[in-house]
């Protein structure tokens, strides 16, 4: 902005009205959102405050049953935990891809970017049964165990937690990789050659260089990856099977099976809070490194 | 008059709305709009039904397929102008329907097809067009001898392969209370269903989400055994799956699939033209073959193929080796089922 200053100074006359038209053209994004989703969301806060499933009157009943109840915060728990799990293997896996990704050359680089972006080009359906397809007791993977003879009995992996992190993992790592890549390729390569000029190792330029510059990438693919997971709920019902309870399941159970909208809604404003208040430590985390990084 | 462009903009918002949206065009048309269910059904319905509709009625109907929970929170949320005017329900929701009072009575005097049901089928606030049959669904390749009992999943050798789902879907709700009825239990007593669940453990190889979920487990071997649908395993085994169906001997569970008449439907002659297509002897006949083998309601039918072979000879055999459970007292008990169920049966 300072850069720009002397050359947008002829223009001030014309610059208020600029600034206005600005505003007016975020108007229809922002009467949509309005509309379609403060609107819901305010409603979805009105639900959650009757007392009743047949919603006759107000109260926090479904507050205290959800907050007060032992089982229902370990789901909540559980919940947050996979999406811990999830980000934490998404960025192990995706960090050494986005680096390959950044260094690869011209071709290559863009025969990397097509196997990244595939995933997303397919549904998530359609990546989620691949999943079973590998993971079954018949699957890829234990038929190859099998084969090899590294095991006498098919293993369990799908219906289980590890599968359902690992199958979380490749189904959001677009996720992960995207803000990845956009962080490494905006730092300056002559940095990485005069940290190797004034005698410092690759790992230690990678240590002290390279990731303190793409902290904003990393924690901006966490936040992405982290929502996406807690609330995948075909992967989550699909891998993680029908007695495995995640918060999306729990809400989907009560709103759709049982037409109890205001625990639902409850169940749906508690998940969001939640949400909301890792995303805003992971935003001060980010923020905290960013002046780290500047210093 | 002059062209403004806010006019014109809102009308260049409209056109791209009503092209974004074509329900909302053709919502003003007002033909006939069914809501049946997805996959199988809606096929069936309209390679079958449809057809003779359109000769008896000379109007037109739009299948929009959805699942029952949203008929139900579609139809609430419009009563005075329902977007729906044939509803389908499994039993859960029917009753749940007609408590909110969403669905007219059936005109049963004019109807020329009411009387020929089973008894069964004979619901006066909505009739029951087929039965949704649920027994034992098996891998012929790894269950060499076809099972004849629901207490055959308890066996040893079934070890870890045994499927079911969990008490979101009919299905799941249904083969609790039946276990339960086993044991001594009853709809308003499952205590002794879930003591069964728990003796099953070992033998779980899989809780499914739901029983689209759980039929995808025998394409994948991941279970040899368990509680089916038999509409959904006909669609399986059409794909070359290796999946069979087998009548237990304490009888089937049969669902009623009940259809109604929309409270406040601008067109309720179509709408009663199409339940009484549904009802038909011509039309359950059809839809009784293969590939949708669906259990007819009509006594007229002569019950042959696949569903006399594996199911019942006849309308009164079908009916004494059925098992019609009381789904008002499981709506009433099935919250706390659930709650119970997420709390205990963890594999």
């Amino acid at each position: 902005m300072a850069a720009a200053g002397p050359v947008a100074a002829p223009l001030r006359p014309g610059r208020a009205w600029t600034a206005a038209y600005d505003i007016r053209l975020a108007l229809p994004l922002g009467g949509f959102f309005l509309v379609f989703f403060l609107a819901p969301l305010a409603l979805l806060v009105l639900v959650s405050f009757y007392a009743d499933p047949a919603m006759t009157r107000f109260g926090l009943d479904q507050y205290a049953r959800f907050l007060l109840d032992p089982f229902s915060l370990r789901v909540l728990a559980a919940t947050l935990w996979l999406g811990v799990e999830v980000t934490a293997l998404t960025l192990l896996l995706g960090l050494p891809l986005a680096l390959l990704l950044t260094w690869a050359p011209g071709r290559l680089r863009g025969l990397l970017t097509l196997i990244v972006l595939l995933p997303l080009l397919t549904s998530v359906v359609v990546r989620t049964f691949a999943w079973i397809v590998i993971l079954g007791r018949q699957g890829i993977v234990n038929a190859a165990l099998l084969g090899l003879g590294l095991t006498d009995t098919p293993l369990k992996l799908l219906y289980t937690e590890g599968g359902l992190v690992l199958a979380l993992a490749q189904v959001q790592m677009p996720l992960m990789v995207l803000p990845l890549v956009t962080a490494l390729s905006r730092i300056d390569p002559n940095l990485a050659d005069a940290s190797a000029a004034l005698g410092a190792g690759a790992w230690r330029t990678f240590l002290r260089v390279t990731l303190p510059l793409c902290l904003p990438g990393i924690v901006a693919g966490c936040l992405l990856t982290f929502a996406a997971a807690i609330t995948a709920f075909i992967t989550q019902s699909l891998i993680g099977g029908g007695q495995m309870l995640f918060m999306p399941m729990y809400l989907y159970q009560q709103a759709s099976s049982l037409n109890n909208w205001p625990f639902a809604a409850a169940i749906a404003i508690v998940f969001l809070v939640a949400v909301l208040a890792c995303v805003t430590l992971l935003n001060l985390v980010g923020r905290l490194s960013r002046g780290r990084a500047r210093a | 008059m002059t062209l403004h462009r806010r006019s014109l903009l809102a009308g260049a918002l409209t056109l791209g709305a009503a092209q974004a949206f074509p329900g909302l065009s053709r919502a003003q048309a007002r033909k006939l709009v069914f809501a049946t269910f997805t996959g199988s059904w809606e096929e069936a319905h309209r390679a079958v039904l449809v057809p003779p509709f359109r000769k008896s009625s000379g109007g037109d109907v739009i299948l929009d397929p959805m699942l029952s929970v949203d008929q139900i929170a579609k139809v609430q949320a419009a009563r005075a102008n329902p977007p729906i005017d044939v509803m389908l329900h499994d039993p859960g929701p029917a009753l749940t329907a007609i408590a909110q009072d969403l669905v007219e009575p059936y005109p049963v005097a004019q109807s020329a097809h009411y009387g020929d049901l089973i008894a069964d089928a004979q619901e006066p606030m909505g009739p029951a067009p087929f039965f949704q049959i649920v027994g034992l669904t098996y891998n012929p390749e790894k269950v060499k001898t076809p099972p004849t009992s629901w207490a055959d999943l308890w066996k040893p050798e079934f070890k870890g392969r045994v499927g079911i789902t969990n008490l979101n879907s009919t299905l799941g709700t249904g083969f609790l209370v039946e276990i339960a009825r086993m044991h001594g239990g009853s709809e308003t007593d499952v205590e002794p269903g879930f003591k069964a669940l728990e003796a099953l453990k070992p033998n779980l190889a899989a809780v499914a989400a739901n029983p689209g979920a759980l039929a995808a487990l025998y394409q994948q071997e991941q279970v040899d055994i368990g509680p089916g649908n038999f509409n959904a395993i006909q669609i399986l085994k059409a794909r070359g799956v290796p999946v069979e169906f087998a009548a237990p001997k304490e009888g089937i569970i049969a669902f009623k699939t009940t259809i109604h008449i929309v409270k406040n439907t601008p067109v309720k002659e179509l709408a009663f033209k199409l339940i009484e297509a549904a009802l038909s002897p011509e039309v359950q006949a059809k839809l009784m073959q293969s590939p949708y083998l669906i259990v007819p309601t009509n006594r007229k039918v002569a019950i042959e193929g696949e569903v006399a072979k594996v199911l019942a000879k006849d309308a009164d055999e079908l009916n004494r080796k059925s098992v019609f459970q009381d789904w008002a007292a499981i709506n009433r008990g099935r919250p706390a089922w659930i709650e119970r169920f997420n709390r205990e049966i963890r594999v």
